[in-house]
């Protein structure tokens, strides 16, 4: 199981690091007020995987000083754009955690995805990118 | 002489021959026990994901309806409608069986929607029953399963999010 957790851990660390690079280009109120929720929504899992990861006696080891991101984020679309790709990338390292836990701990990984992948749908809206919706979210396409 | 001779039976081009024949043979093999799970044997049991598919092609139905009811709507839900059918289809393949929606998932339609705002709060309302038993099915289910329930289920709240 903590290949998963450490899998799911990776994503939310960077998601964190991401977010506040999307933040500064964000000028909206709504929209600000979305990043820093969802920051704050990936620090409480990034909290809750290096406790279970830690429960099985496993190190998480450092997280790193930073993250090259997969493009130059300049403005509000670029921003946006992150922000979306962000959240599939966190729902999709929660898919394998499902099938590697059981119980609480799955309920837990299944909020985790579900909340990733909506608030992927809330960007694409935001940044008008249709549709708003996959068929199988934390799926790798 | 004549009791030889093929007797034409129907406009099928069956003979009374080959009827009584068919028939022996039936009897013979229904006797031997071959036909037994053609008659006397239990259905197979449900899938436990079977409810699941149901309820995907039921919803897809309903987008369906809405979206010919009201057009103005077409645009917004049918990628809806057809993720409802990506899981119908993907859900078959892991079940094992051909994705026909059951007598409940076919249950005939209310009266076509006349309100955009109506309807799309009865499609919301939906999804959301719809999410809670996904979500009850990938806590319950096998861990090989538990990956595509969760995507169905997390699909399935992002549509109640879509139709704010």
């Amino acid at each position: 199981m903590n290949a998963q957790l450490a899998g799911a851990l990776s994503a939310e660390e960077a998601a964190i690091y991401a977010y506040g690079v999307i933040g500064v280009k964000l000028a909206v109120k709504a929209e600000v007020t979305e990043a820093r929720a969802a920051e704050l929504e990936h620090r409480e899992r990034r909290d809750w995987l290096v406790s279970k990861i830690a429960e099985g006696n496993a190190s998480t080891g450092p997280a790193p000083a930073g993250y090259e991101l997969p493009f130059p984020v300049t403005d509000r679309a670029k921003a946006l754009e992150l922000a979306i790709r962000i959240e599939d990338g966190v729902a999709q390292s929660w898919r394998p955690v499902l099938g590697a836990t059981r119980d609480a701990d799955r309920t837990t990984a299944l909020a985790a995805m579900t909340d990733a992948a909506v608030r992927a749908c809330r960007w694409r809206r935001l940044a008008a990118v249709t549709p708003l919706t996959m068929a199988f979210p934390g799926q790798a396409t | 002489m004549v009791l030889t001779c093929a007797v034409r039976k129907s406009d099928t081009g069956h003979t009374r021959r080959r009827v009584l024949g068919a028939g022996l043979s039936l009897t013979v093999l229904g006797g031997c026990g071959l036909l037994d799970h053609y008659d006397d044997g239990p259905p197979p049991a449900p899938d436990p994901l079977q409810p699941l598919a149901d309820e995907a092609l039921a919803l897809a139905a309903a987008y369906d309806r809405a979206a010919v009811s009201l057009p103005a709507l077409a645009a917004r839900i049918t990628p809806l409608a057809e993720d409802h059918r990506a899981h119908a289809a993907e859900l078959a393949r892991v079940i094992g069986r051909t994705p026909v929606a059951s007598a409940s998932a076919a249950a005939a339609p209310s009266a076509p929607a006349t309100d955009p705002a109506a309807a799309l709060a009865g499609l919301r309302a939906a999804e959301q029953t719809a999410m809670k038993s996904a979500v009850t099915a990938c806590a319950t289910t096998t861990e090989l399963r538990a990956g595509l329930v969760g995507s169905i289920a997390a699909c399935r709240a992002t549509h109640v999010e879509a139709l704010r």
